[in-house]
């Protein structure tokens, strides 16, 4: 009997999920549109956002992979998709409902629209509105880069156009790696205007302990972006892999130990081989 | 008494130089021999020009049957070592009518392994890189300078007790072809049956005995390393070494009944080589058998019980999968059965104990197969990006045209040593008769 009830209770939600009503953006949000240009910095940034935050339920656009589940994330490069607003998919990335989770908290404005540069970059049809920049301030961002040697710690001052600090900045820092950039952290500035990054002493860098450091940050529509050379970590001395006496090296540089094993008992194999050779026409002087 | 002993000797020298010399059938069968020879010379040219492309060899499996058919040459010329230096210095007195061929068997095994990685190379013509290149870090190079050294030594255990039987051939041997007695004048080295020189040469044989124990144990314990020592599953274990010196045991000792029976038969020695020889032999191999399998129950076991991810690919082929025919013939057909039929004395009679011993010997071949080429198919990288044929091998007509002629080489060999030297040795048969007269 509690079976069975928990059967139709399981039909109901499922048909209640299925044919709830559509899913709709407020309309005061409808027609925010992002400030910043869909170029191919932003498109391959947000690429990298989806791989790790959306790949797992909506698949890769256009590849109709998503899982399945109801009701259906779909294939993002779908029309149903492409057919709305830059605003309406914002809102519904940034509040999520049921199983599509609430990214707001996790991703800031500039990621939320660079997963929608993203998805609109499988659209050819789709031309990017133009902002309506009347009455919109941007902030002038610049930033200054420091390394604290008594803590181990980046820090990050983020000043306004005059030069007096700007509170409340998102600020995320990377090293620059051969296949990509190493994310340090993400932060929000203090009302100093002043962000810290932990660094591991550590990390490789090169021979001076040099490490190029990249540090993103936005604040509304304003965003800044720097890339410095800092001695930030020990000071790395390289080795060649065959440097030494070795087992892979060189014959020259064959371990100490093989050369007087190998020769030894080569010497003293023939030798004894030699010794009896030599020996050997002693029998006619015996005769 | 000294006529009756003086009798004896002539009997031992006419029964045993009586197989030194040329008659029609040995002829025949060395024609015989070398016609096979030229057609396999013709699949070799045929590699020669077109190179390794003419075998089956591919990226994945690049080690086939030349590499397996070489440990089991290099296994097969092992037996002269255990059966003249190690039953010999034990003091074993049964061994002496027996010992040359052994030490035949080693040379000419030994001597034809060295050809045979020769024929894996597709420029042969570079082998002397492999000198002024080759890094003593490579156990390819151990091999090669241990391969040669062991030559040498088995060359000179052959020799050193020849010389006075050769003494001997020059002697009573007025018939022989003009060379074949320059041969015998240079060789015997002035011998004149003096005590002295007995002494002399029974140093030099005790002291060549004592030698080729550690070369002949590096031979094969390197052979196996030259596996075992790549990263690879199913070779990398730490038993190799002992693996393959007892395997070559099995071997051996198989391939010197084989031998025994047939000089026995073609060249009269009933009365020299007798059924206790048998006997003893098959016994002999019952207890390399028994080593034999103890360490391949310690190599397969030890890593079936932990199936690391490589090892349990492999071992499934071999153990259940598309290898597995082979193997299990192998093991218990080859092996297992043979022994155990061993054990029981009508089995050691020389008939019987020659078809087992053809059976085992057929069998280590395989075995040596079996763990040369199922190990590269299933590397530790995937193989990926080729077509399936790749990680398949079976070898081509040419390749086993080719694998066939070292086994020619080897019958040549051992043909003219026992035709140009007795089989065996007659100072040592007159000793150990003057021996049974004083007992
Ligand atoms: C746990 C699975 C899951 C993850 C992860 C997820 N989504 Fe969703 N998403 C859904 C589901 C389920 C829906 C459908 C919700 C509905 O219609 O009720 C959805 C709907 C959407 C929609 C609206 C589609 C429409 O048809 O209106 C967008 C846009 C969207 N997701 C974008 C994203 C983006 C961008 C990410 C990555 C930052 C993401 N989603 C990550 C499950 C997920």
């Amino acid at each position: 009997m509690p079976k069975f009830i928990y059967i139709i209770f399981g039909l109901m939600t499922c048909f209640w999920s299925a044919f709830a009503q559509e899913w709709k953006a407020p309309e005061e949000e409808k027609e925010n549109v992002s400030i910043r240009l869909f170029d191919n910095e932003i498109e391959t940034e947000g690429g990298v956002l989806f791989m790790n935050s959306c790949k797992s339920c909506h698949g890769s656009p256009t590849q109709e992979d998503f899982s399945l589940m109801l009701p259906s994330p779909g294939d993002l490069a779908s029309a149903k998709v492409q057919n709305q607003t830059d605003g309406e998919l914002f809102y519904k990335i940034r509040a999520g409902k049921g199983a599509m989770p609430k990214f707001g908290d996790a991703l800031d404005q500039n990621e939320i629209w660079s997963l929608i540069a993203y998805v609109r970059s499988f659209n050819e049809s789709y031309k990017q509105p133009e902002p309506n920049l009347e009455g919109v301030v941007i902030p002038n961002i610049t930033l200054n880069l420091s390394f604290d040697d008594n803590v181990d710690k980046l820090v990050v001052k983020t000043l306004d156009e005059n030069g007096n600090p700007m509170p409340d900045v998102t600020v995320k820092a990377f090293v620059k790696g051969h296949f990509g950039n190493y994310l340090l952290g993400k932060s929000r500035c203090n009302e100093l205007g002043i962000a810290y990054f932990d660094i591991d002493s550590k990390m490789p860098g090169d021979e001076e302990g040099n490490m190029d450091i990249i540090v993103k940050a936005s604040k509304g529509f304003g965003s800044a972006k720097v890339t410095q050379k800092m001695r930030v970590v020990d000071a790395v001395s390289f080795k060649s892999a065959i440097e030494g006496r070795h087992l892979w090296s060189v014959s020259k540089r064959a371990p100490y130990w093989l050369i007087v094993t190998f020769l030894s008992s080569l010497i003293g194999i023939w030798g004894t081989i030699i010794y009896v050779i030599v020996g050997l026409p002693k029998i006619k002087k015996q005769s | 008494m000294m006529d009756s002993a003086e009798k004896s000797f002539k009997k031992v020298e006419r029964d045993l130089l009586a197989s030194v010399n040329w008659g029609v059938k040995s002829k025949v069968w060395m024609g015989f021999l070398l016609l096979l020879l030229v057609v396999c010379l013709f699949y070799y040219v045929k590699q020669l020009r077109n190179g390794l492309g003419v075998t089956g060899l591919n990226d994945i499996v690049s080690w086939g049957v030349y590499i397996s058919n070489f440990v089991f040459f290099v296994a097969a010329s092992l037996i002269g070592m255990l059966i003249s230096s190690v039953l010999g210095l034990i003091g074993f007195k049964w061994i002496t009518p027996i010992l040359r061929i052994a030490e035949i068997i080693a040379v000419s095994f030994a001597m034809v392994a060295g050809l045979i990685i020769i024929t894996d190379m597709g420029r042969p013509e570079r082998l002397l890189n492999v000198f002024i290149f080759g890094r003593i870090q490579s156990p390819i190079i151990w091999d090669i300078v241990v391969v040669m050294t062991y030559v040498v030594i088995s060359l000179l255990l052959l020799y050193v007790p020849l010389i006075p039987d050769i003494a001997l051939c020059k002697d009573k041997k007025k018939g022989v072809p003009a060379f074949q007695r320059w041969i015998y004048k240079v060789l015997s080295l002035g011998f004149t049956y003096k005590p002295n020189q007995f002494k002399l040469v029974e140093k030099y044989i005790r002291i060549l005995a004592v030698l080729i124990i550690p070369v002949a144990l590096a031979i094969h314990t390197v052979t196996s390393w030259l596996f075992a020592m790549t990263l690879r599953a199913g070779w990398d274990t730490s038993i190799f070494g002992p693996y393959f010196v007892s395997g070559a045991f099995v071997a051996g000792c198989a391939a010197v009944i084989i031998a025994m029976y047939f000089f026995r038969k073609s060249y009269n020695l009933q009365d020299y080589i007798t059924d206790s020889h048998f006997n003893k032999m098959g016994k002999l191999l019952v207890m390399v058998a028994l080593i034999y399998v103890y360490f391949n129950i310690n190599e397969l076991l030890v890593a079936a019980y932990k199936l690391k991810s490589g090892e349990a690919e492999h071992l499934q082929s071999i153990l259940w999968g598309h290898g597995s025919p082979m193997f299990w013939l192998v093991q218990i057909g080859g092996l297992v059965i043979p022994f155990v039929l061993l054990i029981i004395p009508k089995m050691r009679k020389p008939l019987p104990s020659l078809i087992i011993s053809i059976v085992i010997l057929v069998a280590a071949w395989y075995k040596r197969y079996v763990i040369v080429i199922p190990v590269q198919e299933h590397p530790f990288l995937p193989v990926q990006n080729v077509p399936d044929y790749y990680s398949h091998y079976t070898p081509t007509l040419p390749e086993i045209a080719i694998t066939i002629a070292p086994f020619i080489l080897v019958l040549i060999i051992m043909t003219v040593l026992s035709k140009v030297f007795p089989v065996v040795s007659v100072w040592e048969a007159k000793e150990s008769s003057v021996e049974e007269q004083n007992r």
